[in-house]
């Protein structure tokens, strides 16, 4: 038995209920007039759903037809449910809820809804993501407007609007946001310039120019001039031609310009050395083009580089140095005489006395290089050797002694020297001659007149053994005390550059080859295929140490003793 | 002789041809044509990387740099456009299918051109900026591809033949039959009901849907509190359909959850499209006034 409760409403939303019961255990719905329930909806059936019971008085609804119907919310045509439990069967715009109170009748209440089954479109909007996140086109407007504020139009107008002032390191930085747009860290040299991009950048879309670079290198020397390194430079090839054209349309500087070659914002740290590729360009077959170099063609240290010049003096009296290729093995001359090779022996003479001066005085071992040899403070070069302090421990000037006490020439000053001897004779008592008669008095067969030691000491002076003739070259004949000068050179190389700092872990035998050298003129240079045992060209990744032409050589031509910064040079 | 069939291969009729070619993924479209092209693209890019006679070392401004630059550009511009593009629905050659194929493959290439015109260096820049929203729509473009290919399956599955509609009309239900149920409950009791029917299921955020975890769920929480206390019929009666809408909010959330995690890559891939673009003149204007 069931109990049929159906809810109407009306227009003012009153509820009318209205009972009845329906006897037997089956029920029957539909559209149709002679169901149990009849319900007034197009959507639903004539004979739309038979209920009949099943076990455990659960009801089974099937649907009479192919239409089927819902159970709480589930589309079905056959499902058994358990009045106790509660469902609710959906037909068209109508509701019916069973419902059953123990084992008293199934209540069924039937309710007509205002809408149908399906659930509103705002509803079913929910289940979108566009329901819980912000708006993709108010992100994407948003976003757009602040990247072009702060990286566009905040740069763009304080530059535009920036006070002018004239470039230099640490000056404030002018225009706001600019970092955002550096692409790398300056070099250390120009590190100063970080944050201040308009003292190079002085004009928008304006590439950086020679002009800018030169407010502050103002010194920098020309490699040479204009025509003559355009003739250097000869015809472009297409490739290079192709690139000017689309960077000239683009209004670049060059080519020669600073920027070709020195180029910025590749990260802290050194300068990048110029690539050899830039001096190749032009010198690895510079004689087609430039037919009065004197220079050799270069493109690689390790494959085209000619051999090293030295600039020396080969003569006594010449007084501009003269360059001379050391494969022509040239002789120099200096004024000394000296073979390394005696003073360099481990058994000879000089071995045994340097080991006799011991180590109290600076020796006790046979000599070496550094025995004579002291670097400069920044081990670039060496010192010239000094009389006093290299050679005289053993080329001992000593001519006197008055006690303990040994008095010594003064090197250097002849007249001193000469003054010095004489005062000894005047001092020394003499062999006059007067207590010798006979044979040995003055005019005698026997009488000799040896002077004093003074006197003898200058007469040999000048011989090859003798007191200056031992190391000097005499400047006159006879025994006149003079030498000719003697020059000590620190560089024999003017466009190249050699630093020993690096190089001393090495012996100085591997490149100067001292302890067979038997004369002063013998030039102690190594050749360049010396230095290729471990450098060769900047590509040569397998060589010890890839070197690039900035490694020895500056494209900026420098006055004095520093041929290329020690910056470069260094590393 | 007999005519021979307008244009028949294996017995399939042009018609069933033309079928099976409209079934075919973008992801296949013509035989991965652009997945070749890409590869091909970038194959000479990274060829051209490798020999190019640059100096002092590989970046932006070199001259390789510049070429690769403005490759990229162009691309990061058209590939946008598909956002354009898509409106329109066209067949053919140039077909919406044919450009969503080569939107997914030339934008995959798009990862070896930038990276190799940036040479690898690297800032906290504008220029930066540009590259880092553009690796983010390539993954988050990526994601959406894996997302489209596994996730409507599974999006399918959980549906079991209801529609969103129909999910939401089975909670109503349920939602009537409880209200019902719980007449003869106890203050307390009464309001755990009411808090659990009034608790919004769509008001949860992105976090919640994409996670499936909701914590506050007061469904959950009232089946906690009484699904001790099944004394008498009306308690029983009521747990029951508290366990009925628990396992529909399942569904319902599991739908959400597929949703957003089929929708999602969207709200990264659109907006950070546009702000590459703006990235993007910003880099480029800012390269040439400072030049």
């Amino acid at each position: 038995m069931f109990l049929i409760r159906s809810i109407d409403q009306t227009a003012t939303g009153r509820e009318i209920v209205r009972e009845r019961a329906v006897e037997g255990n089956e029920l029957t719905i539909g559209r149709a007039a002679e169901n149990d329930i009849h319900l007034a909806d197009l959507a639903v059936e004539q004979n739309h759903v038979r209920i009949v019971p099943a076990s455990g008085g659960r009801l089974r609804l099937q649907a009479t037809g192919t239409l089927g119907f819902t159970v709480d919310g589930r589309s079905t045509t056959d499902v058994t449910i358990d009045p106790r439990d509660g469902a609710e069967l959906g037909l068209g715009s109508y509701r019916l809820s069973f419902a059953r109170e123990g084992d008293s009748e199934v209540t069924v209440t039937v309710r007509r809804t205002e809408e149908r089954q399906t659930a509103k479109v705002d509803e079913q909007a929910g289940f979108s993501l566009a329901a819980v996140m912000p708006s993709k086109r108010k992100v994407a407007w948003a976003s757009l407007a602040l990247i072009l504020l702060a990286f566009l139009a905040v740069p763009i107008w304080s530059h535009i609007n920036r006070e002018r002032v004239a470039p230099g390191i640490n000056k404030p930085d002018a225009v706001l946001m600019d970092a955002s747009w550096r692409t790398g860290s300056l070099s250390s040299v120009h590190h100063g310039l970080e944050d201040n991009c308009e003292a190079c950048h002085t004009e928008p879309f304006v590439a950086v120019r020679d002009e800018t670079c030169l407010t502050c290198h103002k010194d920098i020397g020309d490699h040479s001039a204009e025509p003559r390194l355009a003739s250097a430079r000869g015809p472009m090839s297409w490739g290079d031609k192709a690139q000017w054209g689309v960077a000239h349309a683009f209004h670049k500087p060059g080519p020669g310009a600073c920027t070709d070659c020195h180029t910025e914002h590749e990260g802290a740290g050194r300068m990048e050395p110029t690539r050899e590729q830039f001096c190749s360009d032009c010198h690895g077959s510079l004689d087609q083009r430039l037919t009065d170099t004197a220079l050799g063609n270069a493109e690689d240290f390790g494959k085209l580089h000619p051999q090293f010049q030295a600039a020396i003096f080969t003569a006594p009296g010449q007084e501009k140095l003269s360059r001379a290729s050391l494969d022509d093995r040239p002789k120099q001359w200096n004024g000394l005489r000296f073979p390394h090779d005696m003073h360099l022996s481990k058994a000879n003479g000089v071995a045994q006395m340097s080991r006799r001066l011991g180590t109290a005085r600076g020796y006790g071992q046979p000599l070496d290089c550094a025995s004579c040899h002291t670097p400069t403070a920044d081990g670039v070069r060496f010192l010239p050797v000094d009389m006093e302090k290299d050679c005289e421990s053993c080329h001992s000037l000593v001519f006197d002694r008055i006690g303990t006490t040994f008095r010594t020439l003064r090197h250097g000053d002849v007249e001193q020297m000469r003054a010095e001897l004489v005062a000894l004779d005047a001092r020394t008592p003499r062999n006059t001659g007067r207590r010798r008669p006979g044979e040995y008095g003055s005019g005698g067969v026997y009488r000799a007149n040896f002077g004093g030691p003074g006197t003898a000491l200058m007469t040999g002076a000048m011989s090859e053994k003798g007191l200056c003739g031992e190391c000097h070259t005499p400047a006159a004949s006879g025994a006149t005390l003079k030498v000719l000068p003697v020059t000590q050179q620190s560089r024999f190389f003017i466009h190249g550059w050699f630093d020993h700092e690096p190089h001393k872990q090495e012996k100085c035998t591997t490149c100067h080859k001292a302890d067979t050298s038997k004369a002063a003129s013998d030039l102690l240079l190594p050749g360049i295929a010396q230095c290729r045992d471990c450098h060769q060209g900047e590509t040569a990744t397998k060589a010890e140490v890839p070197s690039s032409c900035a490694m020895c050589h500056t494209y900026h031509p420098r006055d004095g003793a520093a041929a290329a910064p020690p910056r470069i040079a260094r590393k | 002789m007999a005519a021979a069939p307008d244009i028949e291969f294996a017995g399939q009729s042009e018609s069933d041809i033309r079928r099976g070619a409209d079934h075919e993924s973008f992801l296949t479209h013509k035989g991965m044509r652009w997945l070749k092209v890409s590869f091909g693209l970038s194959l000479v890019a990274i060829l051209g990387y490798a020999f190019a006679d640059v100096s002092p070392r590989p970046n932006g401004g070199t001259w390789y740099g510049y070429i690769l630059g403005t490759i990229g550009a162009l691309l990061i511009v058209w590939l946008s456009l598909l956002g354009v593009r898509k409106r329109a629905f066209t067949g053919g050659r140039w077909s919406l299918k044919a450009w969503t194929s080569a939107h997914v493959y030339l934008g995959l290439s798009l990862i070896v051109i930038a990276t190799l015109h940036t040479g690898f260096q690297f800032g906290w820049n504008v220029h930066t900026l540009a590259y880092g929203l553009m690796i983010l729509v390539i993954l988050s473009g990526v994601y959406g591809i894996i997302a489209y290919a596994i996730l409507p399956q599974e999006l399918s599955n959980n549906r079991r033949e209801m529609t969103q509609g129909q999910m939401i009309e089975a909670l109503a239900a349920i939602d009537r039959q409880l209200e019902q149920a719980a007449q003869p409950l106890a203050r307390g009791e009464a309001d755990l009901i009411i808090a659990a029917l009034g608790q919004d299921t769509f008001a949860p955020g992105v976090f919640a849907r994409l996670t499936g975890r909701y914590r506050h769920c007061l469904t959950e929480r009232s089946l906690a509190e009484l699904t001790d206390r099944t004394g008498d019929e009306t308690h029983e009666r009521v747990v029951a359909l508290l366990r009925k809408r628990d396992g529909q909010l399942e569904q319902i959330r599991r739908h959400l959850r597929l949703k957003a995690l089929l929708e999602v890559w969207l709200y990264v891939h659109v907006p950070l499209t546009v702000a590459l673009l703006a990235a993007l003149a910003a880099h480029i204007v800012s390269v040439f006034y400072y030049w």
